[in-house]
């Protein structure tokens, strides 16, 4: 079947749903990630459409496999769930919690488990934007939240244009769902995904749009890059940043308003087609849960336990039955905000 | 006495200069002349004619009426063409270069380039005379496509009954090109005849 | 010498209608030449200029025509003989002061020429600059032919000295670019006697007085031109109709006559001064017929000057029945063509003329017309480039911004070749003040990013003020010079930052940059070659407020072409070429469209073709996977 880039403007872009994945970018001159914007270029005419094929927001039908497989707890598939974090040796400075993502993927880079990583760089005049990691200093670099989307994935089209391959895939939930879509899109499909090693999904409830989350900061007087952003658990209601200036804080409800309106269709909080996904621990901030999802990640993980890369421990109940109700929560969500865009037309 | 004559072509093939020496090698012989020169944005990819009107008797208007071009001196095939049905008659003679020149939107492929046999075949059906010339592969050959608007002109005075003949021509070229440019457009203009004698057999 | 400006003439010429201007303005004795270039009448100026190379004569490229009627207008104080020449936008540009110039009358005789462009074909307007003498009470005079160019200029001059005030000779497209047969006449001998006689003053009071003065001017012309023989009237006393024509298309209208075997049975009157109407050389011949059929060059001037007169004249000359514009038997826009009259005059008469046979066996073989050729920018133009830039920044951006667009080849920007960036075109300068304007929009609500582009004669013809508007009234406004140091569209004149005047002198150029740094606008300078860096460079200059100008450096590809030329052989890997498929979707020719690359149909594959692309090499960086190759070319 044909699919035109077409069907992607009408549904995704003139919605105003698109969640800067970065999937559609890099394969072809038709989308640029610029400055915290997917951009529609120029018109394609070509019918194969792999751009329409990734897209997680283009409303082709959900690969998510809690939709089909039990799924008692509400956080997808999984074969462990725990709390880690780096120790005290792999802890890099500027991780977000308890900076296991940083640790295994400077790990997986030491020891050629992978090639490279792509991840999410900081912002500097431009707003953030995916990097090929390719070394521990690149990774140590991009740790940390950005709480915007970052279009990281275009890195991950250009890296296999370039002909890079073994490559791990830091990214939202949405992302690895773009990266899970990729698998099957025609024609070089088996190509991407034999591109990838491993996918570390991060926990996601919403992700800001980041020209509106600096037109916010710039009315609020905070000029220049930011170098931290944090929002830390529950019941604080703050979304806090760092700059060279120092630290400010803002009440969490006025942050709410400059969330990307694609997010609110999301039903994935946790990450579900990752190797590993890794979120935070309420009220624990030097932790962060880990779910572990396939042999691939299990295997992986097991390994850097072993050689003291991160440490591990028993998730809290509390804590589980808390990630699971917010990430029902998060599906219902979007379940109804589907249904409503689809009566919109 | 009177030759109507256009020559049609695209902004860079050298029309207007083409035009410039039929014009003055007619002064040259006494004839009077008058070319009307149609071309706007020529320099940038558009459609470029000139009438050539040349009578022993008085100056005509700058445009010819419609259906009395003696002879049409195509410099591109879509553009010989175009204008065709407009100024071509039973009795006009196309002297035609056969190399398309791709407008933008052909390039595009938002609209087709006719193939170039089947303009042929049309000219040919026309009820008028047809040389039909590779022109500019032989321009290319004596020096760069440039040479072109000279190669066709070559043509034009050796087909016959013109007003016009390649003595005067030569005159034109004489005066208007520094000495070392006078063999290459000697030579194109003998590469012209020859074209044409070669199609006539 | 070149022999357009001997001396002793005598001899004929090939000359073009706007050389045959300029010959009869050396031949009346001009001295003192300006203009402002503008297709069709640039030539008129750049033959005067070539001629200030070996006679005593000045000529200048002025920074915009109202600049150069003025400068023209001291010569003519100070008692020397002047033209002035512009295209029908230019008359408008010089109208405030012409309708004052008007009244204080002026000395030498000066002459302003106008060049229409019927058909808008190289314009941005259709326009009927003849309003004007109607407007400014001056006498108005339309050749018909090169010859008659010539001469009537000639006749301009003498005209205005004898009326103390500047005659409007008006010539369109087509004659200005018809050449034929021009008979010369001699070049008077020059003396130096400039003087300005302070005990009469040129100005406009008392105003009343002055009009009415120009009233009687306007008298004392009609006389004196019906005494000329600038009027020709062919065909029978008793005619079946009167055609009334001027200007180039009593051509049509004569030969259409002819061709219909007409000549014993229609007069064709031409008129070579159409403002004031010569009232007695009309009294005369509309008497001759009762069908008046009018052919002239756009707006029904004549035609309604004409009839308002048999209205006067009713008892004398009798009804007439009027074919013309307001009948509706021509087109109330465009050009006329011979087939136009000819299908007049065909239908009227009952006469079939047309090749009938030959046309249907035409209209079987070609059913459809052939497309249109569509306009783009040259090969290696800059403009590709600078608007593929902006095209990128815009879309960066995403608020739906758009280019403010000026005069020049770049108005071609609202075409598919500048991407259609451009979202509006109207007058010199005029991008400029419209940015102006959209700076202060954002107080209601208007938040799209606007960017403005104007060349670099442009510049300096009208956009310089309305850009210190902006400074002054602190509007938010991106400028984009787009410098190529030429007046491209109309051939390459000099302007003030080229660097030589009109006459070859070297001058020390003005520079855009500093000019602009004067006014206190922020100030940046790129390249258009190098599309990514210039799109990152615009859009940063968008984020932000208040004045800012970015000059884009690079010499119009046709100006490059003679001095040098481009560094690289392209050529397309079709290996590496993805052509249709999804990662390309023929991304260069069907978006960048430099027409230096095809469409390889035969291999579904882009192809460089080697007759059109110059080597610029820009292409190279748009192709999405590498395919275009530049090779630098072996040095010469
Ligand atoms: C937009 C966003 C929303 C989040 N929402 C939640 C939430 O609701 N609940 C929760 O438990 N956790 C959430 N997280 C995850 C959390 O912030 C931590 O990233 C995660 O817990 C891993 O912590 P860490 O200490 O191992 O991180 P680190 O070791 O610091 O590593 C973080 C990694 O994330 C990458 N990254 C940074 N920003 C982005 C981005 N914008 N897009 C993709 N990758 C990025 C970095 O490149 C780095 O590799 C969110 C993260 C983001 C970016
Ligand atoms: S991904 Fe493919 S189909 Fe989509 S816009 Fe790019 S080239 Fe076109
Ligand atoms: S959601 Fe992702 S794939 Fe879809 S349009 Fe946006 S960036 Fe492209
Ligand atoms: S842009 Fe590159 S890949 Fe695409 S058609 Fe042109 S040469 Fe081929
Ligand atoms: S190099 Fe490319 S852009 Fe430049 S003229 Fe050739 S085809 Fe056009």
């Amino acid at each position: 079947m044909e699919q035109f880039q077409g069907e992607l403007i009408d549904r995704v872009f003139d919605r105003g749903i698109c969640v800067k994945c970065g999937a559609c970018v890099g394969l072809c001159p038709y989308f640029r990630y610029f400055d915290g914007i997917v951009a529609v270029m120029d018109r394609c005419v070509a019918g194969t459409g792999r751009c329409v094929q990734v897209c997680p927001r283009a409303g082709y039908k959900s690969t998510a496999p809690q939709e089909n497989a039990t799924d008692g707890n509400g956080i997808g598939i999984y074969r462990s769930v725990f709390k880690a974090r780096a120790s005290v040796d792999t802890l890099h400075e500027g991780v977000q919690y308890g900076g296991v993502v940083t640790a295994l993927l400077a790990y997986g880079i030491e020891n050629s488990f992978f090639g490279g990583a792509i991840v999410t760089d900081r912002e500097g005049a431009l707003a953030p934007s995916g990097m090929l990691a390719e070394s521990v200093t690149d990774i140590a670099r991009c740790a940390g939240s950005r709480y915007s989307a970052a279009g990281s994935l275009a890195v991950f089209n250009k890296a296999i244009k370039d002909g890079k391959g073994n490559l791990a895939v830091v990214g939202l939930p949405c992302q690895m769902e773009a990266l899970e879509r990729m698998k099957h899109s025609i024609p070089d499909g088996a190509q991407r995904e034999s591109a990838v090693s491993l996918r570390i999904g991060i926990f996601c409830t919403w992700a800001l749009d980041y020209r509106m989350l600096k037109d916010f900061l710039r009315a609020n007087g905070v000029t220049g890059a930011v170098k931290k952003y944090d929002i830390p658990p529950p019941p604080s209601e703050k979304f806090v940043v760092f700059t060279e200036q120092g630290r400010r804080e803002f009440p969490l409800m006025e942050i709410r308003g400059l969330v990307q309106k694609g997010c609110s269709l999301c039903r994935d909080m946790t990450a579900e087609h990752a190797d590993i996904s890794i979120g935070t621990v309420e009220g624990e901030e030097q932790w962060n849960t880990v779910v572990l999802r396939t042999e691939k990640g299990e295997a992986f993980f097991e390994e850097a336990l072993n050689k003291n890369i991160v440490e591990k421990a028993q998730l809290p109940d509390q804590n589980l039955n808390h990630l699971s109700t917010a990430s029902r929560n998060k599906r219902k969500r979007g379940k109804n905000a589907e249904l409503e865009l689809s009566r919109e037309g | 006495m009177l030759k109507n004559v256009i020559i049609t072509g695209v902004g860079g093939q050298g029309n207007v200069l083409a035009s410039q020496i039929l014009g003055r090698a007619s002064v040259r012989a006494g004839l009077k002349v008058t070319i009307g020169e149609t071309f706007g944005l020529s320099q940038r990819g558009g459609s470029v004619m000139s009438h050539i009107r040349i009578s022993d008797k008085k100056n005509y208007g700058p445009l010819i009426p419609p259906n009395m071009a003696d002879i049409i001196l195509g410099l591109e095939p879509l553009e010989t063409i175009r204008i065709a049905p407009e100024f071509g008659s039973d009795r006009c003679v196309y002297i035609v270069n056969s190399r398309p020149i791709y407008p933008l939107n052909a390039i595009a492929g938002e609209m087709e380039y006719p193939n170039t046999s089947w303009i042929r075949d049309v000219l040919s059906s026309s009820g008028g005379r047809l040389y039909w010339l590779d022109a500019t592969q032989h321009a290319v050959e004596l020096g760069g496509p440039i040479m072109l608007n000279m190669v066709m002109l070559g043509a034009l005075c050796s087909i016959g009954g013109f007003a016009v003949n390649e003595e005067e021509i030569r005159g034109v070229i004489q005066d208007i090109f520094p000495e070392t440019k006078l063999k290459a457009n000697y030579s194109a203009l003998e590469m012209g005849k020859r074209l044409i004698k070669e199609y006539a057999n | 010498m070149n022999e357009l400006f001997e001396i002793k003439g005598g001899d004929e010429r090939l000359l073009q209608g706007n050389e045959a201007i300029a010959r009869g303005a050396l031949e009346a004795g001009v001295r003192f030449c300006a203009g402002y270039p503008g297709n069709p009448s640039s030539e008129i100026l750049e033959t005067l200029a070539e001629a200030a190379k070996e006679l005593p004569i000045y000529a200048e490229w002025s920074i915009n025509e109202k600049v150069a009627l003025e400068a023209a207008a001291a010569a003519s104080f100070a008692g020397l003989r002047a033209i002035v020449s512009m295209k029908q936008n230019g008359v408008n540009v010089v109208s405030d002061f012409l309708t004052n110039l008007t009244l204080s009358g002026t000395g030498g005789g000066l002459v302003l020429v106008t060049c229409d462009d019927p058909g808008g074909i190289s314009s941005t307007n259709e326009e009927d600059a003849r309003l004007f003498a109607k407007l400014s009470d001056v006498p108005l005079l339309e050749p018909a032919t090169p010859q008659e160019a010539l001469e009537m200029t000639k006749w301009a001059f003498e005209l205005s000295e004898r009326i103390k005030n500047i005659v409007i000779l008006r010539s369109v497209s087509r004659l200005s670019h018809t050449r034929a047969n021009v008979l010369l006449g001699s070049i008077p001998p020059y003396e130096n006697r400039a003087f300005f006689d302070t005990k009469s003053p040129f100005h406009t009071f008392p105003v009343l007085t002055k009009h009415l003065g120009r009233h009687r001017k306007l008298d004392e012309a009609m006389a004196h031109y019906e005494g000329s023989s600038f009027s020709r009237y062919d065909g029978p006393e008793r005619a079946e109709m009167l055609v009334i024509s001027s200007g180039s298309s009593w051509n049509y209208a004569a030969e259409a006559v002819e061709i219909l075997g007409l000549t014993e049975r229609i007069g064709v009157l031409k008129l070579g001064m159409t403002w004031p109407l010569p009232v007695n050389i009309l009294r005369r011949y509309l008497k001759y017929s009762e069908r008046i059929f009018f052919v002239e060059e756009l707006d029904p001037f004549v035609e309604e000057g004409v009839k308002a007169l048999c209205a006067e004249l009713a008892s004398e000359v009798g009804i007439k029945e009027f074919y013309g514009r307001s009948s509706g038997h021509i087109p109330i826009c465009g050009e006329l063509s011979p087939s136009v009259i000819l299908g007049v005059l065909g239908d009227i008469f009952s006469i079939s003329w047309r090749a009938e046979e030959y046309r249907a066996r035409m209209k079987s073989l070609l059913p459809q017309p052939s497309p249109p050729r569509e306009f783009g920018f040259c090969p290696g133009c800059p403009h590709r480039g600078t608007y593929y830039a902006i095209k990128e920044a815009l879309a960066w951006d995403g608020r739906n911004g758009f280019v403010s667009g000026d005069i020049g080849c770049y108005s071609m920007g609202i075409w598919p070749t500048g991407f259609s960036q451009v979202k509006s075109v109207h007058a010199m300068g005029s991008g400029v003040g419209l940015a102006s304007g959209y700076g202060k929009l954002g107080q209601f609500g208007f938040d799209q990013p606007v960017i403005t582009v104007c060349g670099d004669s442009t510049f300096f013809h009208a956009a310089i003020t309305a850009l210190i508007n902006a400074r002054f009234n602190n509007s938010d406004i991106l400028l984009l010079v787009l410098d190529n140091s030429a007046t491209a569209m109309t051939g390459f004149q000099p302007h003030p930052g080229t660097g030589s005047t009109a006459m070859g002198e070297k001058v020390e150029p003005v520079d855009i940059e500093t000019v602009c740094r004067s006014l206190g606008v922020g100030v940046e300078v790129g390249d258009p070659y190098d599309m990514e860096h210039t799109a990152e460079t615009i859009y940063r200059l968008m984020q932000e407020a208040g004045q800012r100008v970015l000059i884009l450096k690079r010499k119009c590809a046709l100006v490059q072409g003679r001095q040098g030329g481009f560094p690289y052989t392209m050529r397309v890997d079709q290996q590496k070429c993805l052509g249709e498929d999804c990662g390309c979707g023929r991304y260069c020719t069907r978006i960048f469209r430099c027409p230096g690359l095809i469409w390889d149909s035969s291999v579904k594959k882009a192809r460089i073709d080697e007759v059109i692309c110059v080597g610029c090499g820009i292409c190279a960086s748009a192709c999405p996977s590498e395919a275009i190759i530049r090779q630098q070319k072996a040095p010469n």
